[in-house]
């Protein structure tokens, strides 16, 4: 695991400045001891470095038990080796130098930096090579995480702005439907006697044109702004739920504070209620629409 | 429709490398010699005509891809299809496996001195490795190895182009005091699962093959 130590100041370890979080683990801080001081790693000073590394990783352990495990028992090994390297020896060869298995650890650990190193080269040289799958460019859509910021002025001109897509042969044909906003505030209303909260979409079940998701937005807007309702989307494109407001918990809701999913999510009912003149008269957007 | 043009369809539609044995199948009149040398030929056409694009081996197969020096004019489009680049851990573990394959996590965890089980988990999500065997030793721990994937994504045409352990510069390889080459040959013999259960688990009640293990490491 990569060590991520937040605040640990910089130990001097002798003459070395040792940052503990620029390193990989217990191998990488041991090599890097190893290598800056020019120290042969088959002779490794086993007492100079086990001290340079106990400085080196003080306080760890109070930040990130976890990283420090690794490092502590690295920390062990080095102590018992020194311990060892202390105790008299026989000569005979069958008896390991008791660096032995570290120095093994350590060359096996920066060859496979090296390694590492390599495949980093490798890497980055095919990403130089594009096969298919290539796509032509398109306008970039910026991805979009700011709140909805809106106001009814401009959702109603949005609304009357949506262009149906009109079949050819009947581009002449003048549809005199009516659907009206009242219908469908009743039909958000009806929809919420039961229950808390329902999807945007379940209330267009049903209904073919697109003329009447224009209304049922228009009116949930619109009960919003009377704060009947509240009207919560977790990002742009995203379902879109009505959910009945309370009496109580007005005051709550108005601010935020009454969010049930505590995640930031957007309340167009706010947005909505951003209109300057509360007074303002429910529009006839089917004339509009028509028009 | 001659069988080079054949192998040029085949390829140019291809997103992924093709062997000549697979591109063989597009017609029955095709055999895998026939497709080599079409290949060859198409190589040669494209590098004579300066074309933008070249065939090349790669994952055991066969790709058309652009040529590197077009890359920085592909790179201005943010829709060019192009792998993420791994995380140091990551590529560090991916190199243990990839030299040391078969092996289990607890094994890779020894080499680097630290966990590794997220990072695997990284590494099998974005298919560069995959669980290839099980390991004999305790808990028959699961042993991971590279996948084709792993070769496409660094441009390799085999296992064979990876760096040769030999060919690294690694200081002081050349002396080999303190007993290491026997310990090295000791270490070499033993089944690495054996070697890696030792480190987290409760002794077990008999070990046999790795005597010296447990004085080395506490």
């Amino acid at each position: 695991m990569d060590l991520t130590v937040s605040g640990a100041a910089p130990e001097r370890t002798g003459t070395f400045l040792v940052e503990i979080e620029r390193f990989q683990g217990p191998l990488d801080l041991l090599l890097h001891l190893i290598r800056t001081q020019d120290i042969d790693v088959l002779d490794i000073p086993i007492a100079r470095i086990t001290d340079q590394f106990l400085k080196a990783i003080q306080g760890l352990a109070a930040h990130d038990l976890d990283g420090a495990g690794e490092f502590l028992e690295m920390a062990a090994t080095l102590v018992r080796i020194k311990a060892q390297m202390l105790l008299p020896r026989p000569s005979d060869d069958d008896d390991e130098d008791p660096r032995a298995e570290l120095v093994r650890r350590l060359l096996e650990y920066e060859q496979i930096r090296e390694v590492t190193h390599r495949l980093r080269v490798s890497e980055a040289e095919r990403g130089r090579r594009f096969g298919k799958g290539y796509v032509p460019v398109r306008p970039k859509r910026p991805a979009v995480e700011a709140p909805l910021e809106t106001t009814w002025d401009e959702v109603y001109e949005a609304a009357l702005g949506v262009e149906l897509p009109i079949p050819r042969d009947r581009r002449h044909r003048v549809t005199a439907r009516t659907v009206s906003m009242e219908e469908k505030a009743v039909l958000i209303l009806d929809a919420l006697k039961g229950t808390t909260r329902v999807e945007f979409t379940r209330l267009l079940e049903g209904f073919a044109e697109r003329m009447h998701g224009v209304m049922t937005l228009l009116a949930g807007l619109e009960l919003t702004r009377r704060r009947l309702l509240l009207l919560r989307q977790t990002r742009p494109f995203a379902d879109l739920w009505i959910y009945r407001r309370e009496d109580e918990e007005e005051g709550d809701a108005a601010t935020g504070g009454g969010d049930p999913f505590g995640d930031g999510l957007t309340e167009a009912a706010e947005a909505s209620s951003l209109s300057e003149d509360p007074d303002m008269p429910i529009p006839e957007p089917d004339e509009g629409a028509q028009a | 429709m001659n069988p080079q043009q054949i192998v040029e369809a085949v390829l140019f539609a291809s997103d992924a490398p093709l062997t000549a044995d697979e591109i063989a199948r597009a017609d029955e009149t095709l055999d895998e010699d026939e497709v080599e040398a079409a290949l060859q030929s198409l190589r040669a056409e494209y590098d004579d005509a300066h074309r933008a694009f070249e065939v090349v081996e790669l994952a055991e197969g066969y790709q058309i891809l652009t040529r590197s020096e077009f890359a920085s004019y592909l790179e201005r489009f943010d829709n060019v299809p192009r792998p993420s680049k791994l995380s140091g851990p990551a590529l560090e573990t991916l190199a243990i496996i990839a030299y040391r394959q078969p092996l289990g996590r607890l094994e890779v965890e020894y080499i680097r001195g630290v966990g590794a089980s997220g990072v695997i988990r990284t590494l099998q999500e974005r298919r560069l490795i995959d669980v290839v065997a099980r390991g004999e030793g305790l808990g028959r721990p699961l042993l991971y190895g590279t996948t084709q994937h792993f070769l496409e994504h660094f441009g390799f045409r085999t296992l064979e182009d990876l760096p040769r352990p030999e060919e690294l510069p690694i200081v002081l390889r050349d002396r080999m005091p303190l007993g290491l080459d026997a310990g090295e040959d000791a270490e070499d013999g033993r089944d690495p699962q054996d070697e890696a259960d030792e480190d987290d688990r409760p002794p077990a009640p008999d070990v046999e093959g790795a005597p010296e293990s447990g004085e080395e490491r506490p």
